[in-house]
């Protein structure tokens, strides 16, 4: 508290160890892989690609545990990330590009989308709008580490 | 090879990819989104043949229909890291996440072709088995360990640093790993 007072920021244990911010990131690529690979899998469903056996309803019930533990995945390990350097994540372009991706994407998702699947009267643009927002999000992940502040 | 790595770096796409300021990460997300959009089916097939998933499912209805998509996202993952990989080709010669990654990639291929037989193209089978046969058990455990160390080695790449001495293209400040700075605050 008197460091704070003193105008130091406190020290973030997480940038003690080399090894813990690239553990962070392929924690963070594992959550993805489950919560976007199973948005996509009924995306594509959607589209009529891939599981045409099954409803995108029945797809979307059945993967839903997984597509939220996938997202809380990502968005725990994101939030570690996002504090080991602050300053530097708000201010970067491609970061603020992201989370509004993420916001459209998880707000999306859980409204218009679920709706339209649950009722089974999801069009074709339900489809593509839920990968373009989803790739938009993986695509400022990337552009990060490239448009450093 | 090092001759060949440096030969591949040097022609002109390369140098165009390895320069460009967009085309690069551009390629770099469309590698991310086949890990995200596709890597997940990888995921499921396993989690449904080690029992911890969709139970409620067959085996069948998940492999079955998710082989043609799958293989869609390795083309599309293998073209993107051929393209990133050969735009720094001499460097990643020397990195040693790199060559496990690639002996990971080869694993994959030959554990495909080791459970194609009894396992891939054999779901009919494991649907009707009142267990899941130890067999796809053992291809299901052995495929989840190998992505899983192949998403280790593609992030440890960008963590070792290029040795600067030995090679010859000229390395952008972007290539410095980003989390070195953050552990130096």
């Amino acid at each position: 508290m008197l460091l704070l007072q003193a105008g130091a920021p406190p020290a973030n244990p997480l940038n003690d160890a080399a090894w813990l911010f690239p553990a962070l990131e392929c924690w963070h690529i594992l959550g993805f892989a489950v919560s976007i690979g199973t948005i996509a899998i009924v995306d594509f469903r959607i589209l009529g690609y891939g599981m045409v056996r099954d409803t995108a309803q029945s797809l979307a019930k059945d993967f839903a545990p997984w597509t939220l533990f996938g997202i809380v995945s990502m968005l725990l390990s994101g939030a570690l990330m996002f504090a080991t350097d602050p300053d530097m994540y708000y201010l970067n372009h491609p970061f603020q590009g992201k989370m509004t991706c993420l916001t459209l994407a998880l707000l999306f998702h859980y409204t218009l989308r679920r709706k339209a699947i649950a009722a089974g009267t999801a069009t074709a643009a339900i489809g593509i709008i839920s990968l373009l927002l989803w790739a938009g999000v993986l695509a400022g992940g990337i552009f990060i580490g490239f448009f450093a502040t | 090879m090092l001759e060949f790595a440096q030969w591949v770096q040097f022609t002109g796409l390369f140098t165009y990819l390895r320069s460009s300021a967009f085309t690069y990460p551009i390629i770099l997300s469309l590698h991310m989104c086949g890990i995200g959009m596709f890597g997940g089916m990888i995921l499921l097939g396993d989690f449904r043949m080690l029992g911890i998933s969709m139970r409620n499912r067959s085996i069948s209805d998940l492999i079955d229909q998710l082989r043609v998509p799958k293989r869609w996202g390795a083309l599309l993952m293998i073209t993107c890291g051929i393209l990133l990989a050969g735009s720094k080709a001499e460097e990643y010669y020397y990195n040693a996440f790199f060559r496990v990654k690639m002996i990971l990639l080869l694993c994959v291929f030959v554990h495909g072709w080791i459970f194609r037989k009894s396992v891939y193209e054999n779901t009919k089978a494991l649907d009707a088995a009142p267990q899941v046969p130890a067999i796809a058990k053992v291809a299901a455990a052995t495929s989840l360990l190998l992505w899983t160390g192949l998403v280790i080695c593609g992030r440890g790449i960008g963590y070792i640093e290029p040795p600067l001495d030995k090679i010859h293209a000229e390395v952008r400040p972007m290539d410095v790993p980003r989390a070195v700075g953050a552990v130096e605050r």
